[in-house]
């Protein structure tokens, strides 16, 4: 046994069916996040009454395809136990910063643990985290579909992090942390964009403008209204990971070894 | 007497979805304050009427907040940014140019009436269509509602399952460690101490991850078919469920924008996309054998529901296309809102669950708490 080298078969395997529904589901999620940026006056969209409706009873189809996808072929009852308790710590973490000024306690552990367990896993454990706490929370809205996808990127991407050890590796987990926290308090802006300001001020999107001024447009409100948040976001991710990261990561990893995952 | 439709019980969750989705459809078609009023005291009626004690029940009044502030904010930003227009002066406030980075963007400005109020008709319109949703929430114990998710989703709906019943499981797990480091003498307090209670409570948590992974391998779980035909299946359901996913993606940007493609061509993708999708899950779902200990029944209360709601969009469609006008707030120029008639009977129609369902079962505790 090989006790000191890295855990090498992750908890979630992803096979090439998987990796491409992944890939597709990121374009229709990219879709459904940016859509204000290039709708144009023709769609039906434009008037932004029914988008929320219908983004947000399409975005759900689209994750679970995604998620029957990952777990098609059996997942390991050992990976499912694992997802379900870390969900629960992160669903219970999450009230304690309740999102005040970016303290978002919830993507350490996300980044963490698709680290440890692999990017397959992330990916689950972002978005049974967030749907676990929302129904603990009672916290499901049109929101939820973009939440869950955002951070099941994050925890995904965690998982394809280059393969370091030691310090440079929580520096490096710190860093993307912070990184993600920011991209995702960004996207998550431009998702709700369009419904904050309504149709009618100088900072909503445009139908049918040019992809730069609509662009212009959301940066100026993201600035203005949101920035501060989102760079609270990143530092916490970033303070939490290089403060827990090491003590987090060990006991992650014992726990994958005990497991022993097929 | 009761009869047998009002013995108290659960409705089934999905009845309660499909109600609340009927309204939110219904409150997305219109900018009438009458008919967006009205909306919020069905859902209102509804779930004081069949609400239960439990958690997500009470967080039904957190919704009606995110609703005021939605339309709050709305009405603040219409002030500071908005597009102003119209011709009844409410505020003569002074014209703010922004610095060159947010060029050809003005603060504040004359307010006018009409934009002030087209404004809060659209928040509003927001609010209420996340109040349905809150009703939904709040009515649909969330629990059963896992049950009610397709077999195909069944592992990853497990894991929610355990992540629900074990969040609250962890403040038992805090106290355990809490009352060991007292037992030990061990009396630190402040940030010192959280790492000492954080990481046993992680670790317990994680042994107790893999006892019960243990426990559901012994009682069958995760038993697949894995004969011959099964490869054969799996092939069709990953060709229908990647294709549905392909097809809905082009579709999804299709209805975006129409004008760089075929323009009829993005719903009717939309539709076969869902359709392939929903497919290949099904027939993925058959490899899955799940059994459900006490099923949810659906009986004649669940269809009402989903009736009623239906009624509710229907008597919008209804109106739009006979008076379309009437489900507007009148703005050009400023009058009071019509009532459009069918739009009207089915919101109201969409009221009947608070009877025709039966009431929900009485939980531990007395609803109406007596002062001791």
């Amino acid at each position: 046994m090989t006790t000191l080298h890295r855990v090498s078969t992750p908890a979630i395997r992803l096979r090439p069916r998987s990796t491409v529904a992944i890939c597709l589901a990121v374009v229709a999620s990219g879709i459904a996040f940016c859509w204000p940026l290039f709708v144009s006056s023709h769609s039906a969209l434009a008037s932004n009454s029914s988008a929320p409706l219908i983004l947000g009873l399409l975005l759900p189809v689209v994750l679970a395809v995604v998620l029957f996808e990952i777990s098609e072929g059996g997942l390991d009852p050992k990976a499912v136990a694992m997802l379900g308790v870390l969900s629960a710590i992160g669903a219970a973490l999450r009230p304690l910063g309740a999102g005040t000024a970016g303290l978002e306690t919830v993507f350490f552990l996300i980044v963490l643990a698709g680290r440890v367990f692999g990017a397959g896993f992330g990916f689950v454990l972002g978005a049974t985290t967030l749907f676990g706490s929302a129904l603990i929370t009672g916290g499901v809205g049109p929101w939820l579909p973009y939440q869950m996808i955002g951070a099941a990127l994050v925890g995904l991407l965690a998982g394809l992090l280059p393969p370091l050890r030691g310090r440079w590796e929580v520096l490096l987990l710190a860093i993307y942390g912070a990184a993600a926290g920011l991209l995702y308090g960004v996207l998550l802006n431009l998702s709700f964009w369009p419904y904050t300001l309504g149709e009618t001020t100088q900072l909503s999107f445009v139908p049918g403008a040019p992809v730069t001024e609509n662009l212009h447009h959301f940066l100026v409100f993201s600035f203005t209204t949101s920035l501060g948040w989102d760079l609270g976001r990143g530092l916490t991710n970033f303070v939490l990971i290089l403060v827990t990261g090491p003590a987090i990561l060990a006991t992650l990893r014992r726990a994958a070894r005990k497991a022993s995952f097929s | 007497m009761t009869s047998l439709s009002q013995l108290p019980r659960a409705l089934h969750p999905l009845a309660w979805w499909g109600w609340a989705i009927g309204l939110a459809v219904a409150a997305s078609m219109t900018g009438n304050p009458i008919l967006l009023g009205l909306i919020v005291v069905v859902v209102w009626l509804v779930v004081v009427a069949r609400r239960t004690d439990s958690p997500w029940a009470r967080a039904f009044r957190l919704y009606a907040v995110l609703g005021v502030v939605i339309v709050l904010v709305r009405l603040v930003l219409h002030v500071l940014v908005g597009l102003k227009w119209g011709t009844i002066e409410v505020l003569a406030l002074p014209r703010v140019a922004l610095p060159h980075w947010a060029a050809g963007i003005n603060l504040l400005g004359t307010v006018y009436l009409e934009g002030w109020l087209a404004a809060a008709v659209q928040g509003l319109q927001l609010a209420v269509l996340i109040l349905a949703i809150g009703g939904a929430n709040a009515l649909a114990n969330p629990k059963r509602l896992l049950r009610a998710l397709p077999h195909a989703l069944h592992e990853v709906g497990t894991a929610v399952v355990v992540s629900v019943s074990v969040a609250p499981q962890l403040a038992e797990s805090v106290q355990r460690v809490l009352r060991a480091r007292l037992l030990r003498g061990d009396v630190g307090r402040g940030l010192r101490a959280v790492p000492r209670v954080a990481l046993p409570v992680l670790q317990d948590t994680l042994d107790r991850s893999l006892l019960l992974a243990a426990a559901m391998e012994s009682r069958g779980y995760g038993a697949r078919n894995s004969d011959a035909t099964a490869a054969g299946r799996r092939l069709v359901t990953g060709s229908l469920t990647l294709a549905g996913l392909l097809v809905l993606a082009f579709g999804m940007y299709d209805l975006l924008d129409p004008t760089r493609s075929l323009s009829w061509l993005g719903a009717p993708l939309v539709v076969l996309g869902l359709a392939l999708t929903v497919a290949g899950m099904a027939l993925g779902g058959r490899e899955i054998r799940v059994t459900t200990y006490r099923r949810d029944p659906w009986r004649l209360p669940e269809t009402l529901t989903v009736l009623a709601g239906l009624a509710a969009a229907a008597g919008m469609v209804i109106s739009k296309q006979a008076t379309p006008d009437l489900l507007w707030l009148p703005l050009q120029p400023l009058a009071a809102p019509g009532l459009p008639i069918a739009a009207t009977i089915g919101i109201l129609l969409a009221a009947l669950p608070a009877f025709v369902t039966p009431p929900p079962a009485a939980t531990g505790r007395p609803r109406n708490r007596t002062p001791r």
